[in-house]
C-alpha cells in the first residue's frame, strides 16, 4: 500500500493528528491574512511565544494555588489553554493600545514582547519542578498526540473562528483598510478590532497548544504571503491562503511520515519552499511584463 | 429638511485635548462648492477631519442638518493614506462605500454591486471595475475613491487634496467630475486643494485656514491676488 493511500485510510493510526494538522494549516492563514494586511507580521512571532509563556505560567499558578497537577489529563490541557489564551489576548490588547498612540516604536515593542515572553517561558518552566516532559510536549505543541477529544475541540473552535471571519469579512476589511471611513460610517471600530483580536488570540492559543509556536507562526504568515503574490481580490486572497496552508500541512505530514522527518518543521519548510517558488515565478512574470 | 448642512458655533478642533483650530464660526449650505485653502500646516486637514467627525469638538457646537437616517458624508482621503498591500479590485474598493448602509450580518448583494458599478460609470471608469486598484494610475485611483464616496449616496462630499500628485490632465478630469456632481446632483462639496487654477472657475465659497483659525468668504475676496501671493507666491496668484 502506498504511503498516500495509507494516510488517507480511515483506519490510519495518526488520522486525528493529520486532520488537526490540516485544520491548523487552513485556519491559521485565514487569521494570518489580517496579520499580513495590517502589517502585524512581527506580532506573529511574539504572540505564539506569549502563548507558550501563558501555558507555563498556568502550571506555575495552579501549583502555587492548588498543588501539583496531574499530567496528561484533559484538565491539564484546559488549564494550559486558559493560560495561553489569557497571555495571548492580554499581550495583543496591550500592544494594540500602544499602537494607537503611535507606530514609531512598534517593532521595538514587539521585540521586547518576544524577549520577555521567551524569558518568562523558561523561568516559569524552571519554577515548576513537576512540569517535566509533558509540559515540554505541550509547549512544543505535540500534534502527533492529538486525541479525538482535542480534535473535536479544535474543529469546534476553528470552525467558529472561520465562520465569524467569513460572516464579518466586510467589517474586518473596512476597519483594516480604511479606519477613518469606518468611523465616518458610524461603525464601531473598537468593537470590530476587539473581535478580530479575540479571534487571533483564540487561534494562536489553540494553534500553539496543538502544533507549537513554530508551526502556528509559519502558517499565520507564510501562506498569506504566498497568496498575496497571486491574487488581486480579498476573497480569493483569503481562500487561496487557506488552501495553500491546508495543502502544505497535508504535504508536510506526508513527507514527515514517508521519510521520518519532524512534522512541524517539515510543514513550515514546505510552505516556505512554495513561497520561494511562487515569489520567483512572480518576479519573472513582472520582469517579462516590464517594458525594455 | 432645510437649513445648513453643517453649522459651527465657536468650535475648536484639535488632538489629545490640545486645540489646533479655534473659534470657528461658519455654516456649510446645501449645494455649496467650498474649498479649504491656506498655507501648508495651517490645519486644513484637521478642519476636514473635524467636519467628518474623525476628531472631537473640543469646544463650541457643531450642528449637523442631516436627518438621523440620512447617509453619512462621502469621504475621499488622500490616496497615499491607503496601504497598497490590500489585494483589491477597483470594484471592491467602490463596494466599501455601500457598507455604510449594510448591517453587520447582511452580505453585499446584487443591489450593492449594481450601485458600485453605476458609481464607477459616473466617474468614467466602468471598464476598470475588475482591475487591481493598485495597478491604476494616480488619477484613476482618485476617481475610484470618489466613486466609493458616491456609493454611500451622500448629500455631502468631503475630499482631501484629490488632485495631489496627479498629472494636469487627470487633475482637470477629477475637478470636472466633482464639478459635475455638484451642478447636476446638487451634491455639497468641500475639498482641500492647492490647485487654484482649477479651482477658481468652479468654487462658490472659500474657507481660508491660517494661524489657528478659519474664515469663510466669497472667492473674489478670499482668492484676491495679494492674499494668494502672500502664501503661494506670485505664480499662483497670477494663475
Amino acid at each position: 500500500m502506498s504511503t498516500l493511500a495509507e494516510i488517507l485510510s480511515p483506519d490510519f493510526l495518526l488520522r486525528d493528528a493529520l486532520v488537526g494538522s490540516v485544520l491548523v494549516g487552513v485556519v491559521c492563514p485565514l487569521v494570518g491574512a489580517y496579520f499580513v494586511l495590517r502589517r502585524m507580521i512581527f506580532l506573529g512571532v511574539a504572540l505564539p511565544q506569549l502563548s507558550a509563556a501563558g501555558i507555563a505560567a498556568s502550571f506555575v499558578f495552579f501549583q502555587l494555588v492548588v498543588g501539583p497537577h496531574e499530567h496528561g489529563q484533559v484538565s491539564e490541557r484546559a488549564l494550559a489553554m486558559a493560560g495561553a489564551f489569557v497571555f495571548t489576548l492580554g499581550g495583543l490588547l496591550v500592544l494594540a493600545a500602544f499602537e494607537r498612540r503611535g507606530r514609531e516604536t512598534v517593532e521595538a515593542r514587539i521585540g521586547v514582547t518576544y524577549a520577555v515572553a521567551a524569558s518568562l517561558t523558561i523561568l516559569f518552566l524552571a519554577a515548576d519542578p513537576h512540569g517535566d516532559a509533558q509540559m515540554v510536549n505541550l509547549l512544543k505543541g505535540d500534534i502527533l498526540a492529538t486525541t479525538s477529544t482535542s480534535l473535536a475541540v479544535l474543529i469546534a473552535v476553528f470552525g467558529a473562528v472561520a465562520a465569524v471571519l467569513f460572516a464579518f469579512r466586510k467589517e474586518f476589511l473596512l476597519v483594516s483598510f480604511d479606519r477613518d471611513l469606518a468611523v465616518v460610517f458610524g461603525k464601531r471600530v473598537g468593537l470590530w478590532d476587539g473581535l478580530l483580536y479575540l479571534l487571533i488570540g483564540v487561534t494562536i492559543s489553540l494553534g500553539v497548544m496543538t502544533a507549537g509556536p513554530l508551526v502556528t507562526f509559519g502558517f499565520l504568515v507564510v501562506p498569506p504571503l504566498t497568496a498575496r503574490l497571486v491574487t488581486h481580490r480579498m476573497l480569493s486572497f483569503s481562500l487561496v491562503a487557506a488552501a495553500l496552508g491546508g495543502a502544505c500541512a497535508f504535504g508536510g505530514f506526508y513527507a514527515a511520515y514517508r521519510i521520518d522527518l519532524p512534522l512541524g518543521p517539515a510543514e513550515v519548510a514546505l510552505a516556505s519552499l512554495l513561497l520561494a517558488v511562487v515569489g520567483a515565478g512572480a518576479a519573472v512574470v513582472r520582469a517579462a511584463g516590464r517594458p525594455a | 429638511m432645510g437649513g445648513p448642512l453643517l453649522a459651527l458655533g465657536d468650535v475648536s478642533f484639535g488632538y489629545d485635548g490640545r486645540p489646533i483650530l479655534q473659534h470657528l464660526t461658519f455654516t456649510i449650505e446645501r449645494g455649496e462648492f467650498l474649498a479649504l485653502l491656506g498655507p501648508n500646516g495651517a490645519g486644513k486637514t484637521t478642519l476636514l477631519r473635524g467636519l467628518l467627525g474623525l476628531i472631537p469638538v473640543l469646544a463650541g457646537e457643531l450642528r449637523r442638518g442631516l436627518d438621523r437616517r440620512a447617509p453619512p458624508p462621502g469621504y475621499v482621503p488622500q490616496r497615499d493614506t491607503l496601504d497598497p498591500i490590500f489585494p483589491l479590485s477597483a470594484l471592491e474598493v467602490v463596494l466599501m462605500g455601500t457598507y455604510a448602509r449594510l448591517s453587520p450580518l447582511r452580505p453585499v448583494g446584487r443591489r450593492e454591486r449594481r450601485r458600485a458599478a453605476e458609481c464607477l460609470a459616473q466617474v468614467g471608469l466602468a471598464a476598470l471595475a475588475p482591475h487591481p486598484f493598485w495597478s491604476l494610475s494616480g488619477g484613476q485611483k482618485q476617481r475610484v475613491l470618489i466613486a466609493r464616496a458616491l456609493a454611500a449616496e451622500p448629500e455631502l462630499l468631503l475630499l482631501d487634496e484629490p488632485t495631489a500628485g496627479v498629472d494636469p490632465g487627470a487633475s482637470a478630469a477629477i475637478m470636472e467630475t466633482i464639478t459635475r456632481l455638484n451642478r447636476e446632483r446638487g451634491l455639497t462639496v468641500v475639498l482641500v486643494t492647492h490647485h487654484l487654477r482649477l479651482l477658481r472657475p468652479v468654487v462658490r465659497s472659500v474657507i481660508w485656514v491660517e494661524s489657528g483659525s478659519a474664515t469663510k468668504g466669497p472667492p473674489e475676496v478670499m482668492l484676491a491676488p495679494e492674499r494668494i501671493a502672500d502664501v503661494f507666491g506670485a505664480v499662483a496668484a497670477g494663475g
